[in-house]
């Protein structure tokens, strides 16, 4: 550690840390274009420069390491000077199209200019016209014009992806980024150049001009596209009164974590969240007719569970499980139909594994396979035979049958059984071959947690809304147990996701230091 | 006088030829410098030559040869900057033409001194004649064994290669030159790391320009002392003044660091051209700041010409006459520099083009007051505050051309 004053404050910095982290890690901002954490530093913007007593030119943050004793001044006038004149460099060949661009609101120009710059324009040339609409990936589309050629995009592929797709071509003021000859930016990762962008200059199709950034509202979440569980943040739109939108979420965003996704998420994380508004099931559905309580269902299921308890058929029963279910919920299922029902028809259905790339996108599509298994769970894959045989009651969470079995297929089995529960957040054409259909919230909707691929345990809060009558399946698997009467007395303890989490963390070492 | 060591062979028929150069006493500093010194030896030697870099800055070459660390498993290199791209500068243009094995020699006692083996000659992409010269004379060092495995039977070995630059005056700067030795785009490196421990290929690296190493082989056969003498204590050696400009002779004079602009202008280079009155002198490459014809009398040396507030630089003169406009003058520089900006920082990028769009409109006799100020304000807020030197070498000629000229300019614009 070395001690360094930044603008008259002491400050304990890392050996080997640059200025420009010293201060951010003592609350000090300073702004910067080029630089970002994720590389090495660049240089190229000039506007992170700062006084160092004793030396005759301005220095750059980003790249000078702390020396013992160091004396920086982050706001002296010739710091405030040069971040000026660096930014009327960047206006004056900058459109200033704001109003219709897509990034304003969160666009690092507009955030210096109302901090150090409120100057009057002074350029009175003529700008550079450069491209305004290049199509640079399927989901990507560069403006030229607003560009402030900080090259993060470029080292992004370079040092990233390794992909290379980008670089920068032409010089001096008639510089561009471009792709080379038509080959467009094709990695799954291509979505963090928004991201990276630090202004306007790569928007997302996928974003473009649907809405504008400071209606969203950002709440954080963990992708359940892959078992990495990435961090996101969730941007929806709350609405607007009398008049409805297309649609509630607007886009995902990766959220820092560097013992998880660093600053990425890949794109099929970020591109793939129709699932949490598309085809959403609303209601409680029994035999074809909607149901207002969620209760009296649960206890109908309770009671035919307990009949058949007393008349010593609970092998006819059946569950199926899946890795979308938080700890809690594997936790409750575990010990509801493992251990007090000591049912052996316990099974899991999880969508097929898809391809991974080797970076964080695995090919496991479920975001809690590690934690089944630390729970207990030893994976047993569906076994149809198994159900074709004795199955009275079958219990199914999850939609996700129909991903890994022909619709023929899973009717023909279905027929033969009396009763058969769904609880799902997906309406799809299966669902008419059960009696019962209970909307259920998804990982956005609720709270719990999930291990990742490399035994990470992760706590989620709940970012959205439930839609319509959707329940977390931790509050149905807690009526469930509470309306059997079985060992009630334990399962009376809880009432919250905290409540099992707690308890988990006792019964199970895995989860000892869970937080 | 006019002391003629560097260009002792300049104006001799087939200079460039080996046995011409053999026969004036050539490869004997090789020989010397690799049978009977040490590399230590060499490197104090040129340390207390006080050979200062012929590029542009005057940075002292021994002193840049000892920041190479010694124990390091990577390999090292040398890099020739022969990309001469500042403007009026034609000095080295004419070593590399005239005298190839003169830079070959002093490639090779400081690749000895260094411990390199491999060296590299970057020269402009314009230079293309004197690229297929520098390949005949180094195919025919090979022939004679002053270059490849085993040099002069003393084991040491080398190996140079010309590569041609694709004319950007950027590639000038050393450590762009670098990134486009490497095939990349010559965009400048952050520093530090500095090229000696981090240069070509991520290895410790040597860039010396043309006449800083074709200096090298007069050190080593007459001596410290001797370079000293010819030039002043803190700034060893002669100096190729490159004049152009309206002067009667144009050319290269080698004459002693220290020796008086004026006298270079009107008693080397003949006085000025039919008599005109002198206006104004860029006295080291279109990089320095202007002086006036009352600050000529001053001795051209790095350290008198930095307390006239200008610069040494490459020592190219460009002497303006009378007749020519200083308008027209400062549309040169800022189009220049405009055009020549590498694109990568902004105070340069952007700066550049904009100082030069205002200059354009006030040669189309649209310029205000205003825009006179705004230039210099421009300027001194790309000064220092840029990724490389280019924006300074920018900067500090518009910077005083509007200061020293500013009411000749006013007559240019429009009220």
């Amino acid at each position: 550690m070395v001690k360094i004053f930044i603008d008259g404050k002491q400050v304990e910095a890392k050996d080997g840390s640059t200025i420009l982290k010293a201060a951010e890690e003592a609350g000090i901002q300073i702004p910067h274009l080029c630089y970002h954490p994720a590389f090495a530093p660049e240089g190229s913007c000039r506007m992170c420069m700062v006084e160092i007593e004793g030396l005759p030119k301005l220095e750059l943050s980003c790249s000078t390491l702390v020396r013992e004793g160091l004396k920086i001044s982050t706001t002296s006038p010739r710091v405030i000077e040069a971040r000026k004149s660096v930014l009327e460099f960047l206006l004056a060949e900058h459109p200033l199209d704001c109003p219709i661009c897509d990034k304003a609101g969160e666009c690092k120009l507009q955030d210096y200019y109302e901090e150090y710059g409120f100057f009057e324009s002074q350029f009175k040339e003529e700008k550079e016209k450069k491209s305004k609409k290049v199509r640079i990936g399927k989901n990507l589309i560069l403006d030229q014009e607003r560009c402030v050629l900080c090259t993060r995009c470029v080292r992004f592929l370079r040092e990233i992806t390794k992909s290379e797709e980008l670089g920068v071509f032409e010089r001096g003021v008639r510089s561009v980024v471009d792709i080379y000859e038509k080959d467009l930016i094709e990695n799954n990762y291509s979505g963090n150049l928004v991201d990276l962008c630090p202004g306007g200059a790569i928007t997302d199709v996928d974003f473009r001009f649907k809405t504008r950034t400071w209606f969203l509202r950002s709440k954080e979440s963990i992708c359940p596209l892959c078992s990495r569980g990435c961090n996101i943040f969730i941007q929806y739109h709350p609405g607007f009164p009398r008049f409805e939108l297309p649609k509630r979420v607007y886009r995902i965003k990766p959220r820092e974590n560097p013992e998880v996704n660093g600053f990425w998420i890949c794109d099929q994380g970020r591109y793939g969240y129709s699932y949490l508004d598309e085809n959403r099931l609303f209601e409680i559905v029994q035999n074809g007719e909607r149901k207002q309580e969620e209760q009296g269902i649960v206890k109908e299921i309770a009671e035919k569970i307990r009949r058949m308890r007393y008349a010593n058929r609970l092998k006819r029963v059946a569950v199926i499980l899946n890795c979308w279910l938080s700890n809690e919920e594997l936790f409750l299922a575990k010990k509801i139909f493992c251990e007090s029902l000591k049912l052996e028809k316990v099974f899991f259905v999880d969508p097929p594994l898809g391809k991974g790339d080797d970076y964080l996108l695995t090919e496991d599509r479920s975001p809690n396979r590690r934690g089944a298994k630390e729970i207990g769970f030893s994976y047993k894959p569906l076994d149809f035979n198994a159900l074709q045989t004795e199955v009275e009651l079958l219990v199914v969470f999850g939609p996700f049958l129909t991903e890994n079995f022909i619709l023929a297929e899973i009717k023909s089995v279905l027929d033969k059984i009396e009763t058969k529960i769904l609880f799902t957040f997906k309406k799809n054409d299966f669902l008419r071959f059960f009696e019962t259909v209970l909307p259920t919230a998804h990982i956005a909707e609720k709270e719990g947690s999930l291990v990742n691929v490399e035994g990470k345990v992760q706590i989620f809060n709940q970012a959205l809304e439930p839609r319509g009558k959707s329940l977390p399946e931790w509050k149905i698997l807690l009526d469930l147990a509470k309306e059997m009467s079985i060992d009630f007395n334990y399962y009376r303890q809880f009432s919250s996701p905290q409540d099992i989490r707690r308890e988990m963390a006792k019964e199970i070492p895995f989860f000892e230091n869970m937080k | 006088m006019e002391e003629r060591y560097l260009t002792k062979l300049f104006g001799l028929e087939n200079a460039y030829r080996i046995d011409i150069y053999l026969n004036s006493g050539g490869y004997e500093a090789t020989r010397k410098a690799l049978k009977e010194m040490k590399p230590e030896e060499i490197l104090n030697e040129v340390k207390r030559a006080n050979l200062r870099g012929r590029g542009g800055a005057g940075f002292p070459a021994g002193v840049k040869w000892g920041f190479v660390p010694k124990n390091v498993d990577k390999p090292k290199y040398l890099c020739v900057n022969a990309d001469e791209g500042e403007p009026g500068t034609f000095k080295d243009r004419y070593i590399m033409s005239h005298d190839p094995h003169l830079l070959l020699e002093g490639i090779i006692i400081t690749s000895y001194c260094v411990g390199i083996h491999q060296a590299f000659i970057y020269i402009r992409g314009e230079y293309e004649r004197i690229a297929q010269r520098l390949e005949e004379a180094i195919t025919e060092a090979y022939e004679m064994g002053f270059l490849g495995k085993n040099i002069l039977e003393t084991g040491f070995d080398l190996e140079v290669i010309v590569h041609r630059g694709a004319g950007a005056y950027i590639c000038g700067e050393e450590t762009a030159l670098l990134e486009s030795l490497e095939g990349k785009r010559g965009h400048p490196r952050l520093k530090p790391p500095f090229p000696a421990s981090v240069g070509l290929f991520q290895c410790p690296t040597v860039i010396n320009n043309v006449e800083t190493l074709s200096n090298v082989p007069l050190i080593i056969l007459n001596g410290a002392e001797w370079f000293q003498k010819r030039g002043l204590p803190k700034d060893g050696g002669t100096r190729i003044f490159g004049v152009s400009g309206m002067v009667e002779r144009p050319g290269a004079y080698e004459l002693p660091l220290g020796t008086s602009l004026k006298e270079i202008i009107f008693n080397h280079a003949g006085g000025m051209k039919e008599g005109k009155k002198l206006k104004a002198v860029i006295p080291g490459g279109l990089s320095a700041p202007i002086l006036t014809a009352e600050e000529i009398d001053l001795p051209m040396d790095f350290d008198s010409l930095v307390e006239a507030k200008s610069m040494l630089g490459s020592a190219a003169i460009i002497v303006i006459d009378e007749e020519t406009s200083m308008l027209d003058v400062l549309k040169v520089v800022t189009k220049f520099y405009s055009h020549e900006s590498c694109g990568q920082c902004t105070p340069c990028r952007v700066g550049n083009s904009w100082i030069n769009k205002i200059v354009k409109r006030m040669v189309r006799g649209e310029g205000t007051r205003e825009d006179l100020d705004n230039i210099a304000r421009l300027a001194s807020n790309i000064l220092a505050k840029t990724l490389c030197p280019l924006g300074d070498a920018a900067a500090m000629p518009i910077l005083s051309i509007v200061k020293k000229f500013r009411k000749e300019l006013e007559s240019h614009l429009r009220e």
